[in-house]
């Protein structure tokens, strides 16, 4: 019996499509009559097939409800809607009839009614395309802009947010299990569809499992079905998540193992289970390290840039996802202090600077403070001493520094840790003392001194 | 004397009949067919596929210079690349991929499952299997192994990254270096610093984008093909430039000629060419008329980066040089100048690394070892020197050979060799790569127990490709050329980036 009531809970979607049809028609036919009045009769008929078959929606509408797992509260709308609209049919079947039963509704224009019909059916229409195809069915192929203005979310995925230095004080469940399940689960095993009677969004719930039981075995993944559908082969018809949604990946299915045989905790960080970090590394965020500063700019003008390049100075866009420029001056090894003008209508552009191997100064230093967006700067093979060093602390992108081949003095060193972003300087052959990498600012600086040596073996010269 | 007069006329004769037929058809389809088959050729042959030039013929930028750079795509984390090829295919394991459970089978025979199906290029009936001729140790902080064969090298272990289970299904140097270079065993390929050139171009004005440098005695198997261009305007092929005598052959001006008549000379060829181009819109004219005015720059810009004399003594102890020789230390310095003045790709290539056992130099413990300390000091001072220019960020080296070698002892025609040698391998071999964007003290891929094939991590020659291209700014699959009729692409249609291995 729970089978034949199941399958025709399932011809619900098959059905509803007749009082849909039968409803729209009368409509038009009655907006068609409006003047005439010729076709009233008809137009109750079908308002009253429209009822018929809208009761036998509701009828199939709920056994679907009662045997796939939907929540109440999902549906509750769409039911009740449903269920006005089949007594709203009757109502207009019994309006448009010579002898009507309530006279009441006489007095209210038949217009209005079929306009407060049609709302009624598309509402309840629109509710049940929700609950099949999901609320976001018509809003995801918008472009993300369009959707966060009409305050959909653009994606709802939860992150897992992990890095290198503190996912030890992650916790296990809410910080990694959860979001993977949310990711990849609930969507079908969730508080709006528990399919085969699991949802798997509160702790609850994963408890309790689903309609075949519990999907846990504590401390056996292997017994676990949470975790051994994931690990059936794709065609399996079991294999979750099914084909066509995104699949889970490797790192997350060995993780919900882990937790698992961990005695499924909900309580407690990855550090008090002594997990090793090599399960979480796919999680860590990859350090994404661009030579520009994460910022939109305008373009620059083409006609500046070719008045630029006419100097012999090149310019170059960085990339084909950004505007910032690279700048280089290998082709003009004269370039001067005084040049530096040429740049000025590109200086919120330059991302990347190399002066290397020109006749700059320390004056010009003050200058290039000009260049709020400069994260590369290559000064190498100049007359730069680091006098005026302290101009570019008010570069806050400023990351990379090469002073090598420079009188630049030792002195002038301690004024890095002043500069809010630096990160790398090169100070090969300049006045200094040092060799190798030397740390500064706690780490944050490394100052390259360089002066690498090979120094000769006894194998250097034994010839086999 | 006579002969050789009369095959100029004949030729001068063949060339005047093609040139004749042609303009006379474009002259008079002028404005017809012959617009719609300039059009064709410009879509089809201008790198930035502007639509075709209707009435006028305007040149681009990139016409004028095809080495005028060109943003990449996407954001890139190296600016040139640095590739030390040892051709000849070095032996994996006596280098980098340590195999401790080779030394128990050494002398055993090969086990028949591992030699069904398997092509060699010499080893015949079942082989023995050759413990590593080596010692091996686990290095730096990343604990990579590497043999006692490169004492300077494991001081910048950290600094490189692994590729242990690298494959190619060519045996043969020629094929396998033209895959290696080109992305298909098969000629006609452009190599993948033509096509780095091609894409980028070039910052320095007067050098070439792409400059080949070798050593070792011979020029790789492959031949040029290596380096060239293949269906890409020839401009974006690899000059050769010679560490021994001139650089590049003829770059002296004869005597007799000064300057500024070489100047006025090449000014004068130049108009008229451009004038042809104007008439025939054959891109290998701007070609040409592009290397007549970078020749002219060459001669003064590359006489002075190919000159090490004037390199501080300690940086020439640290690699090593051999001024006025031709060497792989020469090279290496040299490909450090190239960099630092803006060249896009250099190439190495070192000949002598064909270790099969037949003759003393081509022995796994002796001749490879040689070899072994020619690369050992210069590959390792050229990631310091880089590195301590702040030019190893901008930079990716790359170092491999074009297959690997067996775990085998190699028995040519069945008999015991003179000496130990190896015999090719494809299965399963070592490359490494240093510089930007790559994860340092990384390896990545594991062979099985003899070191016959990849277990883990296997990557493809076109997965190091990708991998190459993406450093670069590229997306492999989207970079390509339209030639006859189709686009290409330099990963065919494969290739995977190596995450593994990238920071």
């Amino acid at each position: 019996m729970d089978i034949l009531l199941q399958l025709i809970g399932r011809l619900h979607p098959l059905i509803v499509h007749l009082p849909i049809g039968f409803i729209l028609l009368g409509i038009l036919l009655q907006f068609y009559d409006r003047k005439q009045g010729e076709f009233k009769r008809v137009v109750s008929l079908i308002y009253l097939w429209g009822a018929l078959s809208a009761t036998l929606a509701c009828i199939t509408g709920y056994l679907l409800y009662s045997g796939e797992g939907f929540s109440f509260d999902s549906v509750k709308w769409h039911l009740w809607s449903g269920m006005a609209t089949a007594v709203f049919a009757f109502l207009m079947f019994d309006n448009l009839r010579e002898k009507t039963l309530l006279k009441a509704l006489n007095k209210i224009p038949v217009l209005w009614m079929s306009l407060l019909f049609l709302l009624l059916i598309s509402f309840t229409g629109h509710l049940g395309g929700n609950l099949t195809h999901g609320s976001e069915y018509l809003v995801e192929p918008l472009p993300n802009s369009v959707k966060s203005r009409l305050g959909f979310p653009v994606f709802e995925k939860k992150p897992i947010v992990l890095n290198a230095e503190n996912w030890r004080d992650t916790p296990f469940y809410e910080g990694v299990i959860a979001p993977i399940l949310n990711n990849k689960c609930v969507s079908c095993h969730g508080p709006k569809q528990a399919k085969g009677g699991l949802s798997l969004h509160t702790k609850e719930a994963i408890l309790k499992g689903g309609e075949n039981g519990a999907v846990i075995v504590t401390d056996t993944p292997d017994k676990s079905e949470l975790y051994a559908r994931l690990i059936l082969p794709e065609e399996d018809e079991e294999h979750m998540p099914p084909k066509d949604k995104t699949p889970m990946e490797k790192a997350e299915i060995e993780l919900i193992a882990s937790w698992i045989a961990q005695g499924n905790p909900f309580e407690g960080t990855l550090g008090d289970f002594g997990l090793d970090r090599e399960l979480f590394l796919s999680f860590f965020p990859k350090k994404v390290v661009l030579d520009h500063p994460d910022l939109e700019i305008p373009k620059a003008e083409k006609d500046s840039i070719t008045a630029i390049e006419a100097h012999n100075i090149h310019v170059d866009v960085l990339s084909g996802d950004t505007h910032f420029l690279s700048v280089s001056c290998i082709n003009k090894p004269n370039f001067a202090d005084a040049d530096f003008e040429i740049l000025r209508p590109i200086s919120q552009q330059i991302a990347v600077l190399d002066l290397g191997g020109t006749q700059i100064t320390d004056a010009v230093l003050d200058k290039l403070a000009a260049l709020p967006n400069l994260t590369v700067l290559k000064l190498d093979n100049t007359d730069i001493t680091g006098a005026t060093i302290a101009k570019l602390t008010a570069l806050e992108h400023l990351r990379d520094l090469n002073l090598t081949y420079t009188p630049f003095q030792e002195k002038y060193v301690s004024l890095f840790p002043e500069f809010p972003n630096l990160n790398k300087v090169y100070l090969y052959r300049t006045n200094t003392t040092a060799q190798g990498l030397v740390p500064l600012a706690e780490g944050r600086i490394t100052l390259d001194y360089g002066q690498y040596e090979l120094p000769p073996i006894p194998s250097d010269s034994i010839v086999y | 004397m006579k002969s050789s007069i009369e095959k100029l006329i004949r030729e001068k004769q063949v060339r005047e009949a093609e040139v004749k037929t042609r303009r006379h058809f474009i002259k008079s389809c002028a404005q017809g067919m012959g617009g719609l088959a300039l059009s064709s050729i410009f879509m089809g042959c201008d790198p930035l596929r502007k639509p075709a030039p209707q009435n006028t013929m305007a040149f681009s930028e990139r016409d004028l210079n095809p080495l005028s750079t060109l943003a990449p795509p996407y954001g890139p984390k190296v600016k040139s690349v640095i590739y030390l090829h040892m051709a000849g295919a070095p032996s994996q394991l006596e280098m980098f991929d340590y195999k401790p459970q080779l030394h128990k089978y050494h002398g055993q025979d090969c086990p028949q499952s591992l030699l069904e199906g398997k092509k060699f290029a010499f080893i015949k009936g079942t082989p023995k299997l050759m413990g590593p001729q080596a010692e091996f140790k686990q290095e730096g902080e990343s604990g990579n192994w590497v043999s006692n064969f490169l004492p300077h090298f494991k001081k910048v272990v950290d600094e490189v990254a692994f590729l242990k289970a690298v494959h190619t299904d060519q045996f043969n140097h020629g094929p396998a270096q033209l895959f290696m270079h080109t992305g298909s065993p098969r000629l006609g390929r452009p190599s993948i610093g033509a096509w780095a050139t091609y894409g980028l171009g070039s910052v320095n004005q007067n050098l070439p984008g792409f400059v080949v440098l070798t050593s070792g005695g011979n020029a790789p198997d492959a031949g040029k093909s290596v380096w060239g261009s293949g269906f890409l305007p020839s401009v974006y092929q690899g000059v050769q430039c010679r560490s021994q005598g001139d650089p590049v052959l003829y770059i002296e001006d004869p005597k007799g000629m000064s300057r500024d008549l070489k100047g006025r000379t090449i000014e004068a060829i130049n108009a008229i060419n451009k004038k042809e181009y104007t008439k025939y819109a054959d891109p290998e004219i701007l070609a040409r008329i592009n290397q007549y005015e970078m020749a002219y720059r060459m001669q003064i810009a590359v006489p002075e980066v190919m000159n090490i004399n004037n390199e501080p003594e300690h940086i020439k102890q640290m690699y090593g040089v051999a001024p006025g020789k031709e060497s792989f230390a020469n090279n290496c310095l040299l490909a450090r100048k190239l960099v630092e003045d803006g060249v896009r790709f250099v190439q190495l290539f070192d000949w002598g690394w064909d270790t099969h056992g037949n003759v003393r130099s081509g022995s796994i413990d002796l001749g490879l070892r040689n070899k072994c300390r020619e690369i050992d000091r210069p590959m390792t001072a050229l990631i310091l020197d880089l590195k301590q220019r702040g030019l190893l960020d901008d930079t990716l080296i790359i170092w491999g050979g074009e297959f690997g070698r067996t775990p085998m002892q190699e028995n040519r025609g069945n008999k015991k060799m003179a000496y130990k040698g190896r015999d090719h391998h494809g299965d399963a071999f070592t490359m490494w790569m240093a510089g930007g964007g790559i994860k340092k003290g990384a390896s990545h891929g594991k062979t099985d127990d003899i070191g016959f094939s990849g277990i883990e991590g296997r990557v493809s020659v076109h997965d190091v490709h990708a991998t190459v291209l993406h450093l670069l700014g590229f997306d492999h699959e989207q970079f390509t050329y339209e030639f006859q009729g189709r686009h290409f692409r330099l990963t065919d249609v494969e290739g995977e980036i190596i995450h593994e291995i990238l920071a």
